[in-house]
């Protein structure tokens, strides 16, 4: 018989043993095999086994005129270029949103709703959607535009235009959700401070640049974190607007990686930028987390 | 997910079956089957295998929808990365043949033509243009047609009418002018859908039509940077391209998308375009107007300037065998196979969804005979089998397409002017001719 006191210290171990465990089959394990399989090449019939070529694999990625470089830096080009735009818009629209729909307005149960839905909107169903509105010959936005008697734009046909669209879906598809993260923030800020702020005689601008946004802080760190994170692994819209076409403009990292799956013989080369989108996306959790749960045990001590 | 608790169902089920029942164990044909298209597959592909047993009783056959061509690949590369090959019958891209030759253990099918009486015959009665993406250089035939398309020329009769014109263009010169003759302020002339899918598909007929296909029968060799393919590349561009650009001015710059093409034509946004054989059954459905339909028209090459050149697409049936099939097993699978791509069922399949069908005996029968009667379009599709070409494949087909559609795509939208197309023609063949060298 075990001793109460073993039983004791075995309990919280056995309670996360079923994570534990799912946590290493699905993705302990797949990440070792992808960081081993990212040095190897397949052979030419799948039967033979697979040659080590050290870091070829990253070196060819990192190659313009190798067939595969030669795309893979623009497309982490473009990733970087999708995440921080619609960082840079999405997150202070959603403080916006929250902002308004914090105050008593007239149907705001309606409001909430409109900023709400696209969040539960099927990825791949909304993006569809937004593929007939950007449509050249028969979409919304070109109908619109050329009524009022403007020159329609082929939003996902041209190069300059098409990451813009993709851009704009993927912020028509995040604010909505990041601001009610700042409205749980909002109802979180005392009133007595903006009280405080009224006595003192400060204007609605400043209440909002020095309390209102200071205050917010961890919210805001914590929407960035998730919004880079969720830019990274972007996918779903792409197979519905237009496949990372034309030339590549649209494209993103996840998307072309998915792309080169089909093909045994760049399981090499996948798995490299596997390695290499993980290894971004843990940078920023990291990150996230020495700025972000570290200040979080100093202001529970404080 | 389907697929699986298909197989599940289907394992308890045997499981249950008192096992004095069955006094000879049957056969199970696992046959996978993506579908491109909608309408009723699903129950079209268990009343095809229901008929298929009843008349050869031992033999099971286990139809699992799986999904996409792409999803369908991809199952079967990791039963066998797996060294568990489930799948005995699958229908496959007809241009995924050197990609199986190289890492999947599929049969050819001559093996099992040879034998027949009237192998000749039985051979010949399928669409030659078909059988183009199944054959190797040595003739040996490696999978069958099952649901094959190709793109059609679609045209609003009405509107070509009211322009004086009476029949659907030819050439490229009557498509380019009848097109200008018909582009208004909020209608294309011509929709040429190359911007957002794969411009591969429709660059070949271009590629054909001025005078050198993409490929022939080498899977070693690719025929992208050459003077022909640069001209097909240029009309092309300009399709799109304003008439002060140096262009014709009947489309969007960069072309229209795939998906969304079909619908401008039937709303009457677009007064030609080109899509697929496979888009006639909605297109006819949605037009309120007179839909011609007709061949892609000529371009310059041949010595009468009559270059046809419309690619193939769609699936054909592979059979697979890992080493572990029986005499019998192997027997079953074929004549599975030969069942699927029998007139009989041609005839159903090919009216029922769209595709063409593969044996020209098929057409006589019904109900394709009565509806190439009652709808005349449905027999264009047929008819172009007759100056149609191979589609693209090769070692490392996919590979090489990443490379032809990003390289196509950098000039038909003008990401890169007409001028940079030469050295960007020449990138992309040498990268091609790189991944190839070890196959030559």
């Amino acid at each position: 018989m075990l001793s109460h006191r073993l039983w004791t210290r075995l309990t919280p171990y056995l309670l996360i043993a079923p994570t534990l465990l799912l946590v290493l089959v699905f993705t302990l394990l797949p990440a070792t095999r992808t960081l081993y399989d990212s040095l190897y090449q397949p052979a030419r019939r799948a039967i033979e086994p697979s040659v080590f070529i050290g870091l070829q694999n990253y070196a060819d990625l990192f190659d313009l005129t190798h067939y595969l470089g030669g795309r893979f830096l623009p497309i982490l080009q473009n990733t970087v270029i999708f995440v921080f735009v619609s960082l840079v818009v999405a997150v202070p629209l959603a403080l916006g949103f929250a902002l308004l729909l914090n105050r008593q307005i007239r149907a705001l149960g309606f409001w909430r709703f409109s900023l709400i839905y696209p969040m539960l909107l099927p990825l791949i169903g909304a993006a569809s959607i937004w593929a007939f509105l950007y449509s050249d010959s028969i979409g919304l936005i070109n109908t619109v535009i050329r009524s009022l008697g403007g020159q329609g734009q082929n939003w996902l046909g041209n190069p300059n235009l098409v990451l813009g669209s993709v851009i704009v879906v993927n912020i028509w598809k995040q604010a909505g959700y990041y601001s009610l993260f700042y409205l749980a923030g909002l109802q979180n800020i005392s009133r007595d401070i903006y009280e405080a702020a009224d006595l003192d005689g400060a204007n609605a601008g400043q209440k909002l640049l020095w309390i209102t946004v200071p205050l917010l802080r961890r919210t805001t760190l914590f929407i960035v974190v998730i919004a880079i994170t969720f830019g990274f692994q972007t996918v779903e819209q792409l197979a519905a607007l237009g496949l990372g076409n034309p030339a590549d403009r649209s494209n993103l990292l996840l998307w072309f990686i998915f792309q080169n799956i089909s093909e045994r013989r760049n399981w090499g080369y996948v798995n490299a930028m596997t390695v290499i989108l993980v290894s971004i996306l843990l940078l920023f959790t990291v990150a996230n987390f020495l700025i972000f749960e570290r200040r979080g045990v100093e202001d529970e001590r404080a | 997910m389907l697929k699986q608790f298909a197989r599940w169902l289907f394992l308890s089920l045997l499981l249950l079956a008192p096992t004095t029942f069955a006094q000879t164990e049957p056969i199970v044909i696992d046959f996978y089957y993506p579908t491109a298209v909608e309408g009723p597959i699903t129950e079209a592909m268990q009343r095809y295998a229901d008929d298929f047993m009843a008349a050869n009783p031992g033999i099971v056959i286990n139809p699992i929808y799986s999904g996409s061509y792409t999803q369908t690949r991809e199952t079967i590369l990791t039963e066998i990365n797996a060294d568990a090959v489930i799948v005995d019958v699958a229908v496959m891209l007809a241009t995924d043949l050197y990609s199986f030759i190289e890492n999947a253990p599929i049969v050819p099918v001559q093996d099992f033509i040879d034998p027949l009486e009237n192998a000749e015959d039985y051979t010949a009665d399928f669409f030659p243009a078909m059988l183009a993406n199944s054959q190797d250089m040595e003739g040996v035939i490696w999978s069958l047609p099952f649901q094959r398309s190709t793109p059609l020329l679609y045209y609003n009769a009405d509107l070509l009418r009211e322009a004086g014109y009476e029949e659907a263009p030819q050439n490229n010169e009557e498509l380019i002018e009848i097109a200008q003759a018909l582009t208004t302020e909020d209608r294309a002339g011509f929709l040429l859908p190359v911007a957002g899918a794969f411009p591969i598909w429709l660059y070949q007929s271009f590629a054909a039509a001025y005078g050198q296909p993409l490929v022939d029968a080498d899977p070693t060799q690719v025929y992208f940077n050459t003077p022909e393919s640069l001209a097909a590349i240029e009309f092309m561009t300009k399709i799109g391209l304003s008439q002060a650009e140096g262009g014709f001015g009947v489309g969007p710059l960069g072309g229209s998308a795939w998906g969304d093409t079909p619908a401008a034509f039937t709303s009457g946004a677009a007064a030609m375009i080109y899509h697929t054989s496979g888009s006639l059954t909605q297109i006819l459905k949605d037009a309120e107007f007179e839909v011609g339909v007709s061949f892609l028209p000529s371009g310059p090459a041949g010595d009468d300037g009559t270059g046809y050149g419309a690619p193939m697409g769609g699936g054909n049936l592979y059979l697979f065998n890992d080493g572990s099939k029986s005499e019998a097993e192997l027997a079953a699978m074929w004549a599975w196979v030969m069942y699927l791509t029998s007139p009989e069922v041609q005839a159903d399949w090919g009216a029922l969804s769209g595709y063409i069908a593969v044996r020209q005996s098929a057409w006589e029968l019904d109900p394709l005979k009565t509806l190439t009667e009652e709808t005349p379009q449905y027999a264009i599709p047929r008819d172009q089998m007759a100056v149609a070409v191979k589609e693209f494949d090769a070692y490392r087909s996919i590979d090489i397409q990443n490379i032809i559609n990003p390289a196509l795509s950098r000039i038909l939208s003008t990401d890169a002017p007409l001028s940079e197309a030469p050295a960007i023609l020449e990138e992309a063949q040498a990268q091609i001719d790189a991944l190839l060298a070890e196959y030559r």
